[in-house]
């Protein structure tokens, strides 16, 4: 039996594949149960998806084409000054909440404090380990890349060790 | 005669006015539901949306005609939602990792729920059947989503999916594929 022709078969169903391909897989559905199975599931799941009501929640189409205006309008208008920095707000509130927190910890050090000043110190630490993930921004940001798993199947595979 | 897309869209690039308009109205209701089937977000699939039809509008006089109105559109359309996916992640897991958590809960309720019975009298009713499949969907990647919801809600072939998704065909083939198998073993095949 030649191999499953796995990625073929959904072509095959929806009558994308040349005549001689599809007499091939044709061939191979003959002697394949496996394969038989998966089309026939395949066929069920692909005719559900096409008569599947649709799920989206439901808009008004009226606001949705005058928010849309109103959007062309602003970005054909030039760029007002300081309008960059209603770009970044998450950014500035960040950077602002840093500097607080730095600030925070400079001027009272963690020496010395009242019990409540080393509850809030405690505070401080947590808060300063999560803007640590801050700090590591670019990986964070880069971790959609792994997003679709497919990707790590095709990363090359370690090579191997060789023990001295 | 109704005026095709492609005469539409020559008429956004030279300022006609109305043709912008009536380019929205025509494709408002599939620019959401697709922006909605990779996105998951009402909020941001109206946004993704938005975008990509100001886009168009900017760069309508690009269109030159060779592939449908559609597939061009629609290629637009996907950029924003995956552009705005990309900026948006790294974000919203810092600042909004609740969401990440019941989206995982989410998918584990499905991964826990039993293959469907092959008994037909145990089989579950239409809705709940739809409505398992949509959920299922939501589980696979932003790019199996799109590449589902335009062959099956948008009926474009495999071909056009490439183009819209600027990777080759083998490469929706599989993704294709990936997703059925994921879809198979969730929800199972035969009704």
């Amino acid at each position: 039996m030649t191999a499953h022709p796995t990625d073929r078969l959904l072509p095959y169903l929806h009558g994308e594949l040349a005549a001689a391909e599809r007499a091939a897989i044709d061939t191979h559905l003959a002697a394949c149960a496996e394969c038989r199975d998966t089309v026939r599931d395949f066929a069920a799941l692909a005719e559900r998806l096409a008569r599947a009501p649709e799920p989206a929640p439901p808009l008004h189409w009226g606001a949705f084409r005058a928010q849309l205006r109103d959007k062309l309008e602003r970005r054909q208008r030039p760029a007002a000054a300081g309008r960059r920095w209603s770009l970044w707000p998450v950014p500035a509130t960040l950077a602002a909440g840093l500097a607080a927190v730095l600030l925070y910890l400079g001027v009272l050090g963690p020496g010395g404090l009242t019990p409540v000043g080393k509850q809030a110190t405690l505070e401080g630490q947590v808060l300063d380990g999560r803007l640590d993930v801050v700090s590591q921004l670019d990986l964070v940001q880069n971790l959609d890349l792994f997003e679709d798993f497919d990707d790590i199947d095709r990363l090359d595979p370690p090579a191997p060790r060789h023990e001295s | 005669m109704e005026q095709s897309d492609e005469a539409l869209c020559r008429d956004v690039a030279n300022r006609e006015p109305g043709a912008f308009d009536l380019l929205v109205e025509r494709y408002q209701e599939r620019a959401y539901r697709i922006a909605w089937s990779i996105v998951r977000d009402r909020e941001e699939a109206k946004d993704c949306a938005q975008e990509a039809f100001i886009r168009l509008h900017e760069g309508a006089g690009s269109f030159a005609g060779q592939a449908k109105f559609s597939t061009w559109f629609y290629r637009i359309l996907v950029n924003c939602c995956l552009d705005n996916r990309r900026r948006g992640r790294g974000w919203r897991r810092l600042l909004v990792w609740r969401d990440a958590e019941d989206e995982e809960s989410a998918g584990d309720l499905i991964e826990r729920q039993p293959a469907p019975p092959d008994d037909p009298g145990e089989r579950m009713d239409e809705d709940q059947q739809m409505s398992r499949i949509w959920k299922a969907v939501e589980t696979l990647s932003p790019q199996q989503r799109a590449a589902v919801t335009l062959q099956y809600r948008e009926g474009l072939a495999t071909k056009e999916i490439a183009s819209v998704l600027n990777t080759s065909e083998a490469t929706v083939r599989v993704h294709l594929h990936r997703a059925f198998a994921a879809l198979r073993r969730r929800v199972g095949g035969t009704r």
